[in-house]
């Protein structure tokens, strides 16, 4: 319940204050936005199989997110990044949908 | 991010290793004991996990999902999670969302939704309001500016065409006002000498008061040669426009000019130089003295201003064509 209130806190916090989001960080933001969604899908999932760990999510979401904004940092450096990047959107995209389809079953056992 | 990885760091290696010493949580419904270790790469969970009593139909399919989700926030489904509690996923998820509980690994799980929800919101509001050059990268922008650059180029060139496209006109069309002045000009130099439009300048009268009606139209025929000869430039007798084409004849109690019937006296208002054309007539032997000699009365006077007003229709002509065209 405070998880999902953090969440909705946020949400308006950043709706609200606009803060400004450093140049250097700006590209990476969206892939690590979504590599932060992948990880949070794939905690509840957990959670629904009982077996979620607090710690491992942490390290999970910010090793996401890291890995995620590495990749794309090293696309850019390399020329690739535009395609890296959509590669990287691609792959947390299915895991995003296969733990959604996870959670569905627990949900509404279908 | 980094600065949030802070809560945890000393505890992240070792629970992976040593998950018994996580405390026990009950919103996730199991006990400390029923975890086994497992390092995190061995990742054959899906199997283990399948044989959990609570994933019932779903068992398959989760073991085949599992793989790509496992690095997720799904790891720690390398546990063993044979809890023998009855506790569906359902059942979890409700009790974890009521009633609230103040754990630290809820705190922890805020935290970083909160920072997700945060980033989720600045990334929306950014692609959506401000421009989508924002957050752009660097070669777009690059092949942007590109773009712009070609684009600024085409239309500096149009602009150019169409400025000198602009010159040309209004040369040809000062070009074209010039023509039509010059043209005026001469269809004015031309109506004097077609006898068109009616003309002023210096000139003389000269009247022939011919109460015998002794002046034939020989004389006045040699009267007008005479004046032409002088410079006459514009020549009218009575009412008639004398013009190169026109004819003189001998009608009763007068002179036909063009057909026109002209009765004395007759009056000639000549324009021209009026030093030539006054001497020209009274010269001995000349025009003046001849007619004189027909008892006529023959007066000449100079003048600065004479208007020929008499016109004559253009006629165009039938057949004669300008060979110039």
């Amino acid at each position: 319940m405070i998880a999902v209130l953090g969440l909705i806190v946020g949400v308006v916090v950043g709706l609200v204050v606009r803060p400004v989001v450093p140049t250097v960080v700006e590209p990476y933001l969206p892939i690590a936005v979504v590599a932060a969604l992948d990880a949070v899908f794939g905690g509840l999932r957990a959670m629904l199989d009982g077996i979620f760990d607090d710690k491992v999510f942490v390290v999970s979401f910010l090793s996401n997110v890291v890995v995620a904004a590495l990749i794309v940092f090293l696309g850019d450096k390399l020329g690739v990044g535009a395609q890296l990047s959509t590669g990287v959107v691609v792959v947390l995209g299915i895991r995003i949908f296969s733990n959604a389809a996870a959670i569905r079953r627990h949900v509404f056992r279908a | 991010m980094t600065a949030d990885e802070t809560p945890g760091p000393e505890k992240k290696t070792p629970e992976r290793h040593e998950p018994e010493q996580r405390e026990p949580e009950p919103q996730q419904g199991r006990g400390p004991a029923d975890r086994r270790p497992m390092p995190p790469e061995s990742r054959p969970a899906p199997k283990v996990a399948g044989e959990e009593p609570e994933g019932r139909k779903s068992d398959d399919t989760r073991q085949t999902a599992d793989k790509p989700a496992d690095a997720g926030g799904a790891a720690p489904v390398a546990e063993d999670g044979t809890s023998g509690e009855p506790q569906t996923g359902r059942q979890r998820l409700v009790a974890s969302l009521w009633p609230p509980r103040l754990t630290r690994a809820q705190l922890i799980v805020a935290l970083l939704l909160f920072i997700l929800g945060l980033g989720l919101a600045i990334q929306v509001r950014s692609t959506s309001d401000s421009s989508a050059l924002r957050g752009a990268r660097q070669e777009d922008l690059v092949r942007i500016l590109d773009e712009l650059d070609n684009r600024s180029q085409r239309l500096t060139d149009e602009q150019r065409r169409l400025e000198g496209q602009k010159t040309e006109l209004e040369n040809s069309s000062d070009q074209a006002e010039e023509a039509r002045k010059q043209t005026v000009e001469k269809e004015q130099q031309l109506g004097v000498l077609a006898g068109t439009v009616a003309a002023q300048g210096p000139g003389i009268t000269l009247t022939i008061d011919d109460a015998s009606h002794s002046v034939e139209a020989d004389k006045l025929l040699d009267t007008i040669q005479e004046l032409r000869a002088a410079g006459a430039e514009a020549i009218q007798v009575n009412n008639v426009r004398v013009v190169a084409n026109t004819y003189l004849s001998d009608v009763s109690g007068g002179v036909g000019i063009d057909g026109k019937r002209v009765t004395q006296p007759y009056r000639f208002k000549v324009i021209g130089k009026p030093e030539d054309l006054e001497p020209a007539l009274n010269i001995p032997g000349g025009v003046v003295q001849t007619l004189e000699k027909e008892q006529a009365r023959v007066s000449v006077t100079r003048q600065r201003k004479i208007i020929v007003d008499a016109l004559r229709e253009a006629k165009r002509p039938d057949y004669a064509r300008s060979s110039s065209q």
